[in-house]
């Protein structure tokens, strides 16, 4: 009988304890709803008419009268479509003509510098490299209008004493286009991207290297063999980066093509006028924000695992 | 391998050298020496794999069709000049007289602005077609919800658009006097002032000189309600303030809602505000008060400005005369006033013309239905019969004959009519939104209610333009509105709030 007893609370105070244990995952899931509320409403209401979103939280949508003739698609069938100016059909393939070659241009450029930083021994390579890290501490909206008159323009050094003129960037004319956004893109990333990857290529093991070199394999050999293979998880990790920063880009976006053909702006400026004059249309934000954020989760789903063991990447030794 | 990359490295180098030898004035000759030099490398790479007398062979070729098409480049540039001077010549000639040489042919005109709904932004783009086909020459326009900041660094990189449309005459006035907009020429504003009233154009004049063309005009003064619902409690218009707000006070006796009220407009919340003591003023202090308030001459904290501001507290603070939809007249979206005026919430709501758009969808128009919405021009005090307008200006960066076309047409009746005409079809309605104070466009084409628009915009004694858009962007579009939703709230009292708006008025 006694010895019944403090079995008995043992087996209380194991419960007490079991369910208190769950209270941080309870917690958390009262965090996860919180946060995906937002998201929630947002996707209630893109299928929700413009009166019914006006009148009455998105949590009410099954008590909705809807307006004759208003299906649930009608948003979507709007920011979709490519007769109506509010389409967004032609900024998400500009879109995709920006982010993809401002992904893929960074990654090739700063994977060969990483490489060549990392373990070609060449005369001034460490200050070089410390120069180039510290391109990242400047705010790149400073550099933004000089950037878009070099476009502009070209840049130009008169040399004194003579009728010489030295383009040291040439007019090519390229405000107003696509690869002013993907050049600016490539220019801004380079830093951080060599940064990143010079870190985890510098850690591979030395003695790879050297036993690459003894077979006979020339540093071109032993970067495409071995080096971009053995650093997939660092480069998508950036390319996820990346891909994600030049989809939402609005500022660089909107600097280098503000005025210009309405045919090559991306989706972020596409949906900043979606709203319409007074936000008369803001029923359509809702739909557009939906259509415009299906490639990014595409892209971060489909490269996700990468995306935490990537970013580790260079961050511990050994 | 190492032969693969010391043949790129020399054709970067090639084509760098090249890039950067060019002159100022050099562009053609540098497009040939870059050829030439990529032709020249790619000679040479399929040189080495083959054998090297062939390769020699095939440079000296690449050289020599490099300098052929120099030649022909050449050619045709001097062909080209030819044909621009007869163009000059041939319009110089036909000037004054019918020309079958049009001198636009050809020519584009980029216009932005920050118009940007599909309705408004494409009635705007077929009105410029319209002018562009006939003159066989491309106009387009593009629209952007951040103008304001896009101009900005356009001007600031060396890009300005040809034609802008402003918004604001104060902006307006900044870039003219920074010298960035150009002065109408006097043909041009001949042609636009013979198409309309001198009040209408004074918001486009700065420093005595006319910088910018009239695009729509907004009218404020306005004051939306349903005339049945009038009629039913035996209602009559105010012609007076005092009647107006007589009128206010037997409907909350009678157990209805005279006003709908709402001031929240995202990061603009409170300019609703702002338009409701501008109206006032007007009304309760002649023209030069207004405009040496509006100037900065006559502080916010002064009896004449502060007293109106009380008064339009004390009015919406009168127990039973404020319907606000979301709860408090600062957290009700301006545009959620339609609603609850359709359906008898409220009996009056004052905002502009352009608030049409914002009542349910189907809702008739002036047509004389139950349920229709009317508007009456918002009642005169003691001041004459004062209008608040708001509206767009066009105005010009580049001085070219085609931009100043595109000028002249902005101002021409021709151009109100076909965008009227376009935005009527594009919104599928009875109204169009889009409203113009040209005396000689074609009023037929617009709706009785939008008629009515024009009829007051004409019969104004006074014309302003809202007082907000005119101040510095600091006050204007800043503590105004900050200060004026405090007040509204309750948060501040008068006293502080305009004593804070006055210290934020730049020097």
């Amino acid at each position: 009988m006694t010895a019944r007893v403090p079995r008995r609370s043992a087996s209380v105070i194991d419960k007490l304890y079991r369910s208190l244990t769950n209270v941080p995952l309870w917690a958390l899931w009262v965090f996860v709803v919180i946060w995906t509320l937002p998201t929630l409403s947002l996707l209630v209401n893109s299928f929700r008419s413009r009166d019914n979103q006006r009148n009455s939280g998105f949590w009410r949508v099954f008590g909705d009268e809807n307006p004759e003739g208003f299906s649930v698609f009608d948003n979507y069938e709007v920011v979709l479509s490519t007769e109506s100016t509010n389409g967004m059909l032609q900024s998400l393939i500009s879109s995709l003509a920006i982010a993809v070659p401002s992904t893929i241009i960074p990654i090739a450029i700063a994977s060969f510098a990483a490489y060549a930083f990392a373990w070609i021994d060449f005369k001034g390579r460490k200050p070089l490299f410390i120069a180039t890290v510290a391109l990242m501490s400047i705010p790149m909206q400073v550099a933004l209008i000089p950037l878009l008159r070099t476009y502009l323009g070209g840049a130009h050094l008169t040399l004194p004493f003579s009728n010489r003129t030295l383009s040291l960037v040439p007019d090519l004319d390229l405000a107003g286009s696509t690869w002013a956004v993907v050049l600016s893109h490539t220019g801004f990333a380079l830093p951080f991207a060599i940064f990143l990857l010079h870190n985890y290529i510098s850690q591979l093991p030395g003695e790879l290297m050297e036993s690459a070199r003894v077979d006979g394999a020339d540093h071109f050999h032993t970067y495409m063999k071995l080096v971009l293979p053995l650093s997939v998880p660092a480069l998508a990790s950036f390319a996820i980066f990346q891909f994600l920063w030049t989809w939402n880009d609005y500022l660089i976006a909107a600097t280098m093509l503000s005025g210009g053909d309405p045919d090559v702006i991306p989706t972020t400026m596409r949906i900043v006028n979606l709203a319409g004059d007074f936000g008369r249309t803001e029923h359509l934000l809702t739909a557009g924000a939906f259509a415009q954020a299906f490639v990014p989760l595409v892209v971060f789903f489909s490269l996700q695992r990468y995306f935490v063991r990537g970013l580790l990447a260079g961050s511990v030794k050994g | 391998m190492r032969k693969v990359f010391s043949l790129c490295a020399m054709f970067l180098a090639l084509t760098v050298f090249a890039a950067s030898c060019g002159s100022d004035d050099g562009d053609t000759a540098d497009v040939a020496v870059d050829n030439s030099a990529l032709e020249a490398a790619q000679a040479e790479n399929d040189a080495l794999k083959k054998e090297a007398a062939d390769a020699a062979a095939e440079v000296e070729q690449a050289k020599a069709d490099a300098a052929e098409a120099t030649a022909a480049k050449d050619n045709a540039e001097a062909e080209a000049a030819a044909a621009r001077e007869e163009a000059d010549a041939a319009a110089a000639a036909s000037q004054g007289t019918d020309a079958e040489v049009n001198p636009l042919a050809g020519t584009a005109v980029r216009v932005t602005g920050p118009e940007r709904s599909p309705e408004e932004a494409g009635a705007l783009q077929a009105a410029l077609d319209e002018f562009g086909d006939a003159n066989d020459m491309t106009i387009f326009y593009v629209g952007s919800a951040d103008w304001e900041a896009e101009i900005n660094v356009q001007l600031e990189a060396g890009n300005p658009p040809d034609i802008s449309i402003f918004p604001q005459p104060g902006k307006l006035a900044d870039f003219a006097r920074e010298g960035y907009v150009l002065e109408l020429p006097s043909d041009v504003l001949a042609s636009v002032q013979s198409n309309w009233d001198q009040p209408a154009l004074e918001f486009g004049i700065v420093d005595g000189a006319q910088y910018g063309v009239p695009n729509k005009n907004d009218l404020k003064s306005l004051v939306w309600y349903q005339p049945a619902r009038f009629e039913a409690n035996g209602y009559e218009i105010p012609n007076t303030l005092e009647e107006f707000v007589e009128l206010a006070t037997q409907m909350i006796a009678d157990g209805n809602t005279p006003l709908c009220v709402g001031i929240e407009s995202g990061q603009a919340t409170g300019w609703a505000f702002t338009d409701w003591v501008e109206d006032m003023m007007l009304r309760r202090h002649d023209v030069a008060t207004y405009d040496a308030w509006v100037a900065g001459d006559l502080p916010f904290a002064s009896d004449e400005v502060s007293g109106v501001i009380e008064e339009v507290l004390a009015l919406w603070n009168t127990p039973g005369m404020v319907y606000a939809d979301g709860g408090s007249i600062a957290s009700t979206a301006f545009q959620a006033n339609g609603e609850p005026l359709v359906n008898g919430d409220c009996m009056m709501h004052r905002q502009a013309s352009f608030f049409s758009a914002f009542f349910p969808e189907g809702t008739p128009a002036a047509d004389g239905s139950e349920g229709a919405v009317d508007v009456f021009y918002f009642p005169e005090g003691s001041t004459g019969r004062p209008v608040l307008a708001a509206g767009t200006l066009a105005g010009a960066f580049n001085d070219s004959p085609e931009v100043w076309a595109v000028m002249e047409y902005f101002g021409s009746p021709e151009f109100a009519n076909a965008r009227q005409r376009v935005q009527l079809e594009l919104k599928g309605g009875d109204l169009s939104g889009f409203n113009t104070a040209n005396t000689n466009s074609d009023r037929s084409l617009w709706a009785p209610l939008e008629q009515s628009f024009q009829q007051i915009l004409a019969d104004a004694e006074v014309l302003r333009f809202d007082g907000s858009d005119l101040m510095p962007a600091d006050v204007g579009a800043g503590t105004f509105w900050t200060e004026g939703t405090a007040m509204v709230n309750g948060d501040t009292s008068v006293a502080d709030g305009t004593a804070a708006i006055d210290s934020s008025w730049p020097s």
